[in-house]
């Protein structure tokens, strides 16, 4: 008995894991279905008119490619290019492309496709195709054109003279319905290999209670999770999985603060907003309370701004000034949360002797903006400036102290009041497998797979 | 005015009286029964509206309730009474139970007063519930009125207050419904009534605060006519006692409004005001049946007072009928006509006086016979002391020449012839005397009857001054002036002009006999209704008044050697034109004939018809 206890031991335990391992190993084929909110009009990645979201870049991502690419930490991978080279006072930089790349349409990628998609995304740049390179020149020092061309909107595209863009991601457009529905089929052809997905079907303009449901049903395999949701969902036990906070929610002042007094209010304001009662309640814990324009993780210094309430001191300076104007808040009207958060702030500027109205004008006084930051800090910090109506920060040694004095010369302005950093939030099936966004809220799809159903 | 008018008149004003006073009477009762009316539909309105409040109020405190006893509110009360629970996963709670309970607020509030979830105005989590102090003592009170702030307003609700006590530390539940639009919609209102509620959240009124379910539909209170309310509201919030109060919408009576204005009172001790309810009663109907009413009765009315006047002027007439007969018989007496009768039928008080009437004028006749009769004896008297008195002057020389012949035939033969001769001249000239006295008696009896034609009295009168005018002045007479006084526009008049001249001379002879020593004598003729004056004026002797009586008895004479029959003949000459006569003198002041004479022949010939038999005839 004993003789023939340990080989059956062995033997069972080899079989087992053989199973195992047969039950994770990858599988090609199936259909994803996502459930999103947004509705893009279009998906060409240098279109301006369009929203910056989540939801787009992921989009965005799925369909184009960009040169290079930037990990969560700062590190600059190859993408369509294989390489980059910058001339001394990183003036002039040197792209080489990856050969065999052909975009969806069959049309081989080249220099000048590149070239003309990038001059289209960015207008003021000097972008030339020198033999299968592309060269980006610039009067300034800019250390950050690598991460820059990591952004989606700086994706390479090839635009036919219908409009149509094509790009070389590892999916391509099958059929789209805009607003409604979009659906992307596997490139078989793609240069980093096939996905494993036959094809992901996106149905969007579905609200977060739409999207729950579709997932409760087995309709949608990968929906988004409002912030106020997470704590439920995860309650509820869905896979959740965030991004890291890289949207700021903060209150946008239409103009500029003209006199001292101004500023004295908007500070009363900033010091009078509850951050981390309404985070506990209302965002049900989840994001982070923000007094600062750029996430802790990604500055390193963020807990310098303090996002503490300071009621009594909101008080003082409010009393230092005479007359207190009736601001109007804005807020989007389709984000259930906002809308509660604008109210929220309103009552917290009663307590501070302030006056604040929430109001559904076109010109408020106040708006609850969402800004989606990038993965750098300086093209996030330029990406702020760019809303508030400031000029970028110029770089100049790079240092965290220089991102510092820029980030606090932007909140000196009082144009904006930063009041939380929020993840991306997503729920997936269980079905979904080797499934993770990534730290600045990429899907990722192209390494996911769906599990079978087991017979 | 005729009597039968008079009559007509006082029928017809005691009807319109008498309508009017229906008319009023009626409008006063109906205006009472209306108001009475209209009083107890408010009445019933408000005590609907108490009702209902109280209904919704339970049903209120009853859905409350079920939200204390629901599984999610005993599961958090359960939860918050650990230590280590937080309250901020249960802030949607209030917003979602609510819904499903029909609650318009719904608010959970911890121990301490601070709210944990909050429906109507979810983001004040955490904040203190203002007016704990007093709900928290409300637990299992009836329902109750209060004030709620929201984010952007404040508005009315009713409320009820229950805990739940899972733990130690209780949860209360404090839930209502919005006193809006739909509450008062909600309110089953009789016809041409409805209900508006003012939230008295401002220390002057103010239309914004005004909540009228019919907003937006005609005929709602708008902005500008909700001023009209104003003062009802203002002195509600001054009394805090109900009032009422009509409001008039318009200047048409029908769109006036009896607006009741009940306070509602909040809790605590001080019960303080918050809201008023005014239950309106639309008059439209009221004035409307007030106007039926009156129209019809105008109608009613107006067709009564014109068939009472048809019936009183029916009633009047044969009421008067007899009265007329009475008058117009009356005026022939007066007229002379003393036989004049009336008819007599039935046995009332005209019919009295008819009998009445006819006995008299049956009387009248008898007497007038007898006086006839005495006048005819006393005429024969006069007449035969007159003949007696004429004959006897010529007979006594007729005696004394007889005599005288006869003596002078006895004593002395010579002087017989001679006394035979002048005897014989005297008999002859007394024979010649008795002759013209029968004569005057003969012409006097046989004065003829007038033969009427177109007489122009001014030409009458002028040939009458022509006639006299050598007498007037004859020599050895002291002058008589004579004057014409004529009116030119008098016309002609229906008369005899041989007998009007006879007449008017005899006058002037009169007073040319009564003038011995000069004067005037004045003709005058005028016109007046209908009639013309003649008047023959002397400046003589004038007449007594007991002359001025007997004047005109025939053989009446003041003069020496009158017969009496001068001016009898000119008053029986004036009497068959159908005229007077009449004299107005004073002794020493002359006198005056006055002769009135018709115009109008047809006058001339009813009275000749109706006219006794003339005594010149007689």
């Amino acid at each position: 008995m004993k003789r023939f206890a340990w080989p059956s031991l062995v033997i069972s335990s080899l079989l087992t894991v053989t199973l195992a391992a047969a039950g994770t190993r990858p599988q090609y084929g199936g259909t994803l279905h996502v459930a999103m909110r947004v509705a893009p009009a279009t998906f060409d990645p240098s279109d301006n008119t369009q929203p910056d979201s989540f939801t787009r870049r992921n989009l965005t991502l799925l369909i184009f490619e960009t040169l290079l690419t930037i990990d969560s930490a700062g590190r600059v991978h190859p993408a369509l290019a294989l390489s980059c080279q910058a001339a001394p006072g990183n003036q002039r930089w040197q792209f080489r492309l990856r050969r065999d790349v052909k975009f969806h349409d069959g049309t081989p990628l080249t220099a000048e496709i590149a070239a003309a998609s990038l001059r289209a995304a960015n207008p003021s740049w000097k972008v030339f195709a020198d033999g299968d390179s592309v060269v980006i020149e610039s009067e300034a020092v800019d250390p950050e054109l690598p991460a820059e061309l990591a952004l989606p909107r700086n994706a390479i595209a090839r635009r036919s003279p219908d409009g149509k863009a094509s790009g070389t991601g590892p999916f391509r457009i099958v059929d789209w319905q805009p607003g409604k529905k979009l659906t992307l089929a596997a490139e078989e052809n793609y240069w980093g290999g096939r996905p494993f997905l036959n094809a992901v079907e996106i149905e969007m303009g579905k609200t977060y209670h739409d999207q729950a449901i579709a997932l409760e049903l087995g309709r949608a395999d990968l929906v988004e999770v409002a912030p106020e949701q997470v704590h439920r969902a995860s309650m509820d036990g869905r896979h959740v999985s965030s991004s890291e906070p890289m949207e700021l929610v903060a209150l946008l002042f239409a103009r500029e603060a003209k006199t001292s007094e101004e500023k004295l209010l908007r500070e009363a304001l900033a010091l009078s907003v509850e951050r981390a009662s309404m985070r506990s309640v209302l965002l049900q814990g989840a994001g982070q309370p923000a007094a600062g324009i750029l996430p802790t993780w990604m500055s390193g210094y963020g807990f310098v701004f303090s996002a503490e309430t300071d009621l009594p001191r909101a008080r003082r300076l409010r009393e230092q000034v005479r007359a207190v104007p009736t601001w109007t808040i804005a807020y989007d009207p389709s984000d259930p949360v906002a809308r509660l958060l604008a109210e929220r702030v309103a009552l917290n500027a009663r307590d501070a002797g302030l006056s604040l109205q929430p109001a559904a004008t076109t010109s408020p006084d106040i708006r609850l903006v969402r800004i989606l930051l990038a993965s750098d800090p300086w093209i996030a910090l330029a990406q702020a400036g760019s809303v508030i109506g400031l000029p970028a920060p110029k770089i100049n040694a790079g240092s965290a102290e220089d991102l510092y004095s820029a980030e606090q010369a932007m909140l000196a302005t009082r144009r904006l009041i930063p009041l939380f950093h929020l993840p991306a939030t997503y729920a997936a099936a269980g079905s979904l497998k080797n499934w993770t966004p990534g730290p600045d809220g990429r899907w990722n799809l192209a390494d996911a797979w769906l599990e079978s159903e087991k017979p | 005015m005729t009597f039968r008018r008079k009559l007509l008149a006082l029928f017809s004003l005691t009807v319109f009286l008498s309508v009017t006073l229906v008319a009023w009477l009626v409008s006063a009762m109906t205006r009472r029964a209306f108001d009475k009316a209209d009083s107890n539909r408010t009445a019933a309105l408000v005590t609907q509206f108490q009702r209902e409040f109280e209904r919704q109020g339970a049903e209120v405190a009853h859905q409350v309730e079920a939200v204390a006893a629901s599984d999610a509110v005993t599961r958090m009360a359960t939860m918050l009474n650990r230590a280590s629970t937080d309250s901020s996963g249960y802030f949607e709670l209030a917003k979602s139970l609510a819904d499903g309970y029909r609650l318009d607020f719904l608010e959970f509030v911890d121990a301490r007063g601070n709210i944990i979830s909050s429906a109507q105005w979810p983001a004040k989590f955490g904040y203190p519930e203002a007016t704990f102090v007093n709900l928290s003592s409300s637990d299992q009170q009836p329902a109750f009125l209060k004030q709620e702030e929201l984010q952007d307003s404040t508005t009315l609700g009713l409320f009820a207050v229950r805990a739940s006590h899972v733990g130690d530390r209780p949860i209360y539940i404090i839930g209502g419904r919005r006193l809006d639009k739909n509450f008062l919609s909600g309110l089953v209102s009789p016809a041409d009534s409805r209900a508006l509620l003012y939230q008295n959240r401002a220390d002057r009124f103010s239309s914004d605060l005004l909540v009228d379910p019919a907003a937006g539909n005609a005929p709602a209170v708008t902005t500008r006519s909700a001023d009209k309310l104003a003062p009802l509201i203002q002195a509600v919030r001054q009394s805090n006692q109900e009032m009422a109060v009509l409001i008039h919408w318009s200047a048409d009576q029908a769109d006036d409004e009896l607006f009741h204005a009940v306070p509602l009172r909040g809790t605590g001790t001080e019960r303080p005001l918050l809201g008023i309810l005014l239950v309106g009663n639309s008059r439209r109907s009221y004035v409307e049946l007030k106007r039926y009413i009156r129209d019809t009765a105008l109608a009613v009315g107006g067709g009564g007072i014109v068939l009472a006047i048809f019936l009183s002027s029916w009633a009047a007439a044969r009421v008067t009928r007899r009265i007329e007969q009475l008058a117009l018989a009356s005026q022939q007496v007066t007229a002379g006509n003393w036989n004049a009768r009336v008819e007599v039928s039935g046995g009332d008080e005209v019919a009295q006086l008819a009998e009445s009437f006819n006995r008299m004028t049956a009387e009248l006749m008898n007497q007038k016979e007898r006086l006839v009769q005495a006048e005819r004896v006393a005429a024969w008297r006069e007449l035969a002391r007159r003949l007696a008195h004429e004959l006897k002057n010529p007979l006594f020389p007729l005696q004394l020449t007889v005599e005288n012949l006869l003596r002078a035939r006895q004593s002395d033969s010579n002087q017989f012839d001679e006394v035979f001769r002048e005897s014989a001249r005297t008999l002859l000239a007394e024979l010649s005397n008795l002759k013209g006295i029968i004569g005057r008696f003969s012409e006097f009896s046989k004065m003829p009857q007038p033969q009427l034609q177109s007489v122009q009295v001014n030409d009458v009168l002028r040939a009458i001054a022509q006639l006299f005018q050598a007498q007037l002045r004859a020599p050895g007479h002291p002058p008589i002036a004579c004057h014409l006084e004529l009116d030119e526009q008098l016309g002609a008049i229906p008369a005899d002009p041989e007998l009007l001249h006879r007449a008017l001379s005899n006058l002037v002879l009169n007073a040319m006999d009564a003038m011995p020593n000069g004067g005037a004598l004045t003709l005058r003729s005028r016109g007046a209704n209908g009639k013309i004056i003649i008047e023959v004026a002397d400046t003589g002797s004038g007449l007594t008044l007991e002359e001025c009586e007997r004047i005109f008895t025939p053989y009446y004479t003041s003069k020496q050697h009158g017969t009496g029959l001068g001016l009898a003949i000119v008053q029986s000459v004036v009497s068959d034109h159908g005229g007077r006569i009449g004299v107005r003198s004073q002794p020493g002041r002359g006198t005056k004939f006055i002769i009135e004479l018709p115009r109008n022949p047809d006058t001339l010939r009813s009275v000749s018809a109706a006219s006794p038999v003339s005594p010149g005839k007689g």
